[in-house]
């Protein structure tokens, strides 16, 4: 088996009576696209959050390439290459595509007050160098044409897209996708499910939520199920879609 | 209509309107008109890097103003209180003003550290109760600030920098050479301002600020520190904020506790609304938009008193103020200078 890039230790959250996530033992692996999929309220998304530190878990631990990151803020985080997406998009509306783009590839130093405000040669080159990568990710994208709309005009497929494509610019070791297929139609779908397979390609790991089980079988390489807080059935597809525990979950228990 | 040509339009009409309805010598209006136009400009100036830029709603821009202020004066030879106590030693005016605008961004920090980290709203709770502590602190440290008796006599410091051929041409056109002096300055620190203003926006710090404005969340999910960023912002604009406050003691030549009250912030919120949220001049056209306002109710008050006195001036000052900014809201929500893309803004 291949290594382990993301590894989590009993991840415990409550919220109230309610236990949202309560995960004892859950590995990534280099290499793979995995999903993770589960009826609804099963705490896919907030397990996500507690994984990229957008919520703190009540307990557990997590390592990022053996790195211990369960106390590390969500940006520095997402530094060390962990980038997520949202199951509600969330893309700059009043900035253009472009400008989407450009702020996710800049340089946090270029941000600095005092570098922006002296603007030496080099930054305006390394912003200027951001370029060759916007146009190939939204080219990739099939964005290219929008790149000077904003973002809030965009469909809200064409927004799921923009997400990934900010995503991509930070090059991204782990990319968490949050839903990517929910609200998009059949076709953009497809395309898609190609251009996540063509990442995962080129080495970097995805791990996403998804209800559309058609896609979720054909892309996965493994499959995780989670159901009320936590993960019930791991596996290769084939032996997910058979594994009684999840069917129960899905339909309700037969003892009903 | 080019948003430009009506923002000519109504400048063109102010100064008209200025130089020709008033009888008691239109040039000394006009100067005074100008000045506190300018000074409230460059606050409001100081607020679009809060809210047009980065989103966070302050609503204590007194409190930065005032202690940039203060800060200024105190270090400058000054005579304090009911007593006049002269304090005759004190820094060179460059370096006071320095150290005040520091104090300004400082007071940024100390307001913004706990409160960026929160939702937007508890930011505009907390400058509000802000500004009004720092002004029962300063009425009741009277040994420091004098109190209500405020400080007096220190003018000079700023005055005797004043070139000869703004005295001579004051005299000339019976102006107030001495407001005409921190009329100028102001001004020039607005173009300068604005010129630094315009060279952060277009960089990837002004960009990253508009990020934080549109969502915090895919801020921090794209490996940067929102908070740092805002905390930036919120000293930037704070420090604007207490340079204003500096031009606006010496306007007036004292500074006492009651200079910087609660409806200072709110007339610079209006000039910035009239003019334009987020865009770079549009604060201090809607300043002056604001302050020909100020002085057109004078004559509009005549129409409806006799001799109107103060109190009847103030009230239709405000019901005056207060249509524009309806009739702004309803017919030109982004304001004259603004964007129409500036409508949908929302505080993260």
């Amino acid at each position: 088996m291949s290594n382990s890039i993301l590894s989590v230790k009993s991840l415990k959250k409550r919220f109230g009576g309610l236990e949202a996530v309560n995960v004892d033992s859950f590995e990534l692996y280099e290499g793979e696209i995995t999903s993770l999929i589960g009826p609804n309220g099963a705490g896919k998304t907030t397990f996500f959050d507690l994984i990229t530190r957008f919520q703190s878990a009540d307990s557990g631990s997590i390592f990022l390439n053996e790195k211990n990151v369960t106390k590390l803020n969500s940006y520095k985080l997402a530094r060390l290459g962990m980038v997520r997406t949202f199951q509600l998009t969330r893309v700059f509306d009043r900035m253009s595509v472009y400008e989407n783009m450009k702020f996710a590839g800049s340089s946090i130093k270029n941000e600095g007050f005092l570098k922006s405000l002296i603007q030496t040669k080099t930054l305006k080159q390394q912003e200027d160098h951001l370029n060759v990568k916007i146009d190939e990710t939204l080219k990739l994208l099939n964005l290219i044409e929008m790149k000077d709309s904003y973002a809030r005009e965009l469909s809200g497929g064409q927004k799921k897209l923009l997400e990934l494509g900010r995503s991509l610019m930070k090059n991204p070791k782990i990319l968490l996708l949050d839903e990517p297929l929910a609200g998009v139609n059949p076709k953009l779908s497809e395309e898609l499910l190609e251009i996540i397979l063509n990442l995962n390609s080129q080495g970097i790991n995805i791990l996403m939520v998804e209800h559309n089980i058609d896609a979720v079988m054909k892309i996965s390489k493994r499959v995780v199920v989670m159901a009320e807080g936590k993960i019930i059935s791991d596996g290769k597809p084939d032996f997910v879609r058979s594994d009684q525990k999840v069917i129960e979950a899905y339909l309700g228990s037969s003892d009903d | 209509m080019n948003k430009y040509f009506t923002a000519f339009i109504i400048l063109v009409l102010s100064f008209f309107y200025i130089f020709f309805s008033n009888d008691s010598g239109g040039g000394r209006v006009f100067v005074n008109l100008l000045t506190f136009a300018g000074i409230y400009g460059l606050a409001a100036i100081g607020i679009n890097v809060h809210f047009g830029w980065t989103g966070l709603l302050n609503f204590g821009h007194a409190a930065f103003m005032g202690i940039g202020a203060y800060t200024t004066v105190l270090l400058i030879p000054h005579s304090l209180g009911r007593e006049g106590v002269v304090i005759s030693t004190g820094l060179p005016l460059p370096l006071a003003i320095i150290l005040g605008l520091i104090a300004s961004a400082l007071l940024g920090l100390l307001l913004g550290l706990p409160t960026l980290r929160l939702r937007g709203d508890y930011l505009a709770i907390v400058t509000i109760a802000a500004a009004e502590i720092f002004r029962l602190l300063v009425r009741d440290f009277e040994d420091l600030t004098g109190g209500v008796y405020g400080i007096i006599q220190f003018s000079d410091s700023l005055q005797n920098s004043r070139p000869d051929f703004i005295t001579q041409f004051s005299e000339n056109y019976n102006i107030s050479s001495a407001q005409l002096w921190v009329g100028l300055l102001t001004w020039f620190s607005i173009v300068f301002v604005l010129i630094i203003l315009a060279r952060l926006k277009k960089s990837p710090w002004g960009r990253a600020l508009r990020a934080v404005r549109e969502d915090e969340d895919a801020v921090r999910a794209l490996g940067k520190n929102a908070v740092l960023l805002k905390l930036q912002s919120f000293m930037l604009g704070a420090a604007i904020g207490g340079l204003s406050g500096i031009f606006l003691v010496f306007n007036y030549g004292t500074v006492q506790a009651s200079t910087f009250v609660p409806v200072l912030t709110f007339y610079v919120w209006a000039a910035l609304i009239l003019g334009g949220v987020g865009s770079l001049g549009g604060p201090a056209l809607g300043a002056v938009i604001f302050w020909v306002i100020i002085a057109g109710t004078d004559t509009i008050s005549r129409f409806l008193f006799e001799s109107p006195d103060g109190q009847q001036l103030a009230g239709v000052r405000f019901v005056i103020v207060g249509l524009l900014i309806m009739f702004c809201m309803i017919f030109k929500p982004s304001g004259i200078l603004g964007d129409k893309e500036e409508l949908l803004l929302d505080v993260k």
